[in-house]
């Protein structure tokens, strides 16, 4: 039935997931926090602090300043929306569900409208802090795609060679990764990228040396300043589902391995094994970048960040895909 | 439906609403507007009637003036002046007419504090007449005088508000440049009348092909240059920046939207393709090593112009403090996108590139002219309201003009190219073809985004900003300055969920019409030999 397969099971597939990327990402947090509590010897919060944060802000009173149009409410809705969207475009262990030719630039620019709507957001709300959240933000943002870009079009392209029929598709890291090809230049390029993927991981989700657009210490949380209620709790779940989507990216890209086949699992039972292993996976990488990264380090200057993005991120993201590159292309 | 039985009241009836005006002005301000709005509305459903019939049927409308044919008795060759209208043309008309019309509502609530309204409204049925006389004509001195028609009126806009300063010196200006853009365009017509002896476009394409001298070349040359002029592409695009801030907002909306793409790119394209025939030039002669004309190199020129108009367009209109000149530098950066394109269908002719680049460039044609009548439109509301076009004292617009801060949202999103919205497919098309032809083209339209991108952002960083004391008092603006935005803002949108439905069954059959790989066009009038 083409009306089944085109509409029905797509929506009933995002809502699912969006209802368990939704949990997973805020037990994350959870995680998280304990995880760090434990490494600086404090007990920390309980596994579901964040879900009890959520409902506490959704719950509270929400206040909107004199100065906030329009936007300040619609930001974080379309925030939401964006990232919702988006899950329908990110591989979880197995293909997204609107696969389709081309659809990294989808990608791509759903993560990144994401962090514009953030930015409206916190410029309407008419608060300078705000206002210097929001100029960081679009700095950051503006220097930690490009790499990112860069690195996942080479990979996407080299992979392409294959003869994959999505070509530029998210599909494509199921069928063939960037392992495989196997000769000793794209192993050393496939490790620089990973090395830029973890950092550009970082930055999206702004911890350790990249938490500096919300710096509560220094400008009173930035782009969050004015937010309060529901509204911030939408933002907090956002940033949470984000999290999990970015973190996903690079695991499909470099660890997209799935146990279904081991247990001869197919249809839906696979996919739900599948994701769960993909789960585990985001949890193995967003401890490696989130939890260590955070625990460990402190916050750059922003235009140190900017440098660091450009100077070696970047670079690293040049050689890696010429490396990858070389062999087609000699 | 007969497409040649309507085609007339195409040039009819803004005709005779524009000369019409003075009088039905006596009946008061409220009979002036309500005819303004009446013959700009009728012409629109004639447009889109045309457009249905040719989009429909995909034959080329031939219609002769004064006769059933365009050959005289016992002659050969054309004698009369026709119009002929293929797929293009008529997209250009239906443009046309629809952004007139939402041009000539907004002017009710827009020019309600000036004086001298009749001529005004006479003046922009006029501008209308002239863009309509350029798409459908078939014959080359028309072609001209409609040119001059339109260019005059435009100039007349400009300089409608003549009390301020600065109406009058954009006015001197654009008609100046103009002028002599004209004068380019008139000695080249000058030119190939005296070699070839004909002014038919069809039959001069024929004339061409058999004997392509040095004169065609100069002619070509020459056409290039004015129409490059008209159009604003750098470096002569100096008089698009004081000219289209200068003008009332609605004249803006047209000039950035319609005139300077009729009377620049959609003039360049007819001239390129149906009287200098890259078929026949870039193919069939080269193929028998007959003397033909260098077509690809053509190309090459027109790309260059592009590329330059692209980056510097763009690139200035980050630095703009003033709303509409930055609205006016990205103009001339957007038709650095079209020319991109149209030059690449020539360069490629022939390739599946170049139709998809001539299919991308019409596509971006029809979506800017909508963006930036939208933008115009807006920057109108926001001078009306507020009295400056300072963007640093427009900061927190959102607060108190939240309609109007949306409508600008979707235009300038649509304009940086933003999936939902129409100009993303449009641009893609674009980006597509140039990667594929030479990659370093590809990444020059990327450049010119980049700085397309900062600019807009820049201003919705303005907008959406702490409210300044200027700003609380303001609010939107009255239901015939909202409704032109409104209905611009449901095209954009509606357009954009569509992209290659709208790609597939009208753009890329627009571009093949246009190519003319079997000589539709000639055909079209060279089928009415002997008709009488």
């Amino acid at each position: 039935m083409d009306v089944m397969a085109n509409i029905v099971y797509p929506v009933a597939g995002l809502i699912g997931l969006y209802a368990f990327v939704s949990l997973a990402s805020l037990v994350w947090e959870g995680i998280d926090r304990k995880l760090v509590a434990r490494m600086q010897r404090r007990v920390g919060p309980p596994l579901l602090q964040p879900l009890y944060d959520f409902f506490k802000l959704a719950s509270k009173e929400t206040i909107i300043p004199n100065t906030a149009n329009f936007m300040f409410r619609a930001a974080p809705i379309l925030a939401l929306a964006t990232a919702i969207a988006l899950l329908a475009y990110t591989p979880m262990g197995f293909a997204p569900l609107l696969a389709s030719k081309g659809d990294v630039i989808v990608f791509i620019y759903l993560l990144t409208l994401i962090g514009f709507f953030k930015i409206l957001g916190g410029i309407s709300s008419g608060s300078p802090y705000a206002k210097i959240g929001a100029a960081r933000e679009a700095a950051i943002m503006v220097s930690r795609e490009p790499a990112m870009m860069l690195a996942l079009f080479a990979i996407l392209w080299r992979l392409g060679k294959l003869r994959v029929n999505k070509p530029f598709s998210m599909e494509v890291f199921y069928q063939y990764n960037i392992w495989e090809i196997g000769t000793p230049l794209s192993l050393v390029g496939a490790v620089i990228l990973l090395y830029v993927f973890v950092i550009w991981l970082a930055s999206e989700i702004e911890v350790g040396y990249f938490n500096i657009p919300d710096a509560e210490e220094e400008i009173a949380e930035g782009l969050l300043a004015e937010y309060s209620g529901r509204y911030l709790a939408l933002l907090k779940l956002t940033k949470a589902l984000k999290t999990y989507i970015a973190a996903s990216l690079v695991v499909a890209i470099f660890f997209p391995w799935g146990i279904a086949d081991y247990f001869n699992l197919t249809g839906l039972p696979a996919n739900v094994v599948n994701l769960l292993f993909h789960t585990l996976k985001v949890f193995i990488l967003l401890f490696a970048v989130q939890s260590v990264f955070r625990a460990t380090t402190g916050r750059l200057k922003i235009t140190q960040a900017v440098g660091f993005l450009w100077k070696n991120v970047f670079l690293a993201s040049l050689i890696g895909a010429l490396l990858i590159a070389m062999e087609v292309i000699m | 439906m007969n497409g040649e039985a309507i085609l007339p009241y195409l040039i009819i009836i803004p005709l005779f609403g524009a000369f019409a005006m003075p009088i039905v002005n006596l009946a008061g301000k409220k009979a002036r507007d309500a005819w303004a709005v009446l013959i700009s509305a009728l012409t629109f459903i004639i447009s889109s009637v045309i457009f249905y019939h040719i989009w429909n049927t995909g034959e080329i409308i031939v219609y002769t003036l004064g006769a059933e044919t365009p050959f005289g008795q016992g002659v050969d060759f054309p004698i009369r002046i026709v119009w002929e209208v293929d797929l293009f043309g008529a997209i250009m008309v239906f443009i046309v007419a629809f952004v007139s019309l939402m041009a000539v509502i907004y002017s009710i609530g827009y020019m309600k504090h000036d004086t001298g309204l009749d001529k005004y409204y006479t003046l922009i049925l006029i501008l209308e007449l002239g863009m309509l006389g350029i798409a459908i004509t078939g014959d080359l001195f028309n072609f001209y005088v409609f040119l001059e028609i339109m260019s005059i009126a435009s100039y007349a806009l400009v300089a409608f508000r003549n009390d301020t300063w600065e109406g009058i010196e954009a006015g001197i200006k654009y008609m100046f440049v103009g002028s002599i853009a004209s004068a380019f365009v008139l000695l080249s017509v000058a030119l190939l009348y005296g070699q070839y002896g004909t002014l038919t476009m069809g039959y001069l394409a024929v004339k061409i092909v058999q004997n392509p001298t040095v004169t065609a070349k100069v002619a070509l040359a020459l056409f290039i240059a004015g129409l490059l002029f008209k159009s604003g592409a750098s470096p002569v695009h100096m008089w698009l920046a004081d000219a289209h801030p200068a003008a009332p907002s609605s004249i803006s909306a047209m000039l950035s939207g319609l005139v300077i793409k009729i009377g620049g790119i959609y003039a360049i394209a007819r001239i390129l393709f149906s009287i200098y025939t890259p078929m026949a030039h870039s193919i069939v002669l080269k193929a028998y090593l007959q003397p033909h004309i260098n077509m690809s190199a053509i190309g090459w020129v027109i790309i260059i112009f592009a590329c330059l108009t692209l980056i510097i367009g763009n690139a200035m209109a980050v630095i703009q403090t003033d709303m509409k000149r930055l609205l006016a530098y990205s103009s001339v950066g957007q038709i650095g996108y079209i020319l991109l394109g149209l030059g690449i269908s020539i360069a490629a002719y022939g390739t599946q590139t170049g139709e998809i680049a001539l299919a991308g460039a019409i596509y971006h044609t029809v979506n800017h002219a909508l963006m930036k009548a939208l933008l115009f439109l807006v920057a109108g509301v926001v001078i009306h309201q507020l009295g400056t076009r300072n963007l640093n004292e427009l900061s927190g617009l959102a607060k108190t003009m939240p309609k109007t801060t949306f409508a600008f949202l979707i235009g300038a999103a649509a304009i940086v190219g933003m999936p939902p919205l129409n100009g993303f497919a449009s641009k893609w098309l674009i980006y597509e073809s140039s990667a594929i032809f030479n990659p370093i083209l590809g990444a020059i339209a990327i450049i010119g985004t980049a700085f397309c991108t900062a600019a807009y952002v820049r201003v919705l960083y303005t907008f959406f900003g702490r409210p300044s004391e200027k700003v609380m008092a303001a609010k939107d603006p009255e239901t015939s300055m909202m409704l032109p935005m409104l209905l611009l803002v449901l095209a954009i949108i509606v357009m954009g969920l569509l992209p290659w439905q709208i790609s597939d069954k009208v753009m890329i059959p627009a571009a093949r019409m246009l190519e003319q790989f079997r000589f539709e066009y000639i055909n079209a009038l060279m089928s009415l030999v002997g008709g009488a």
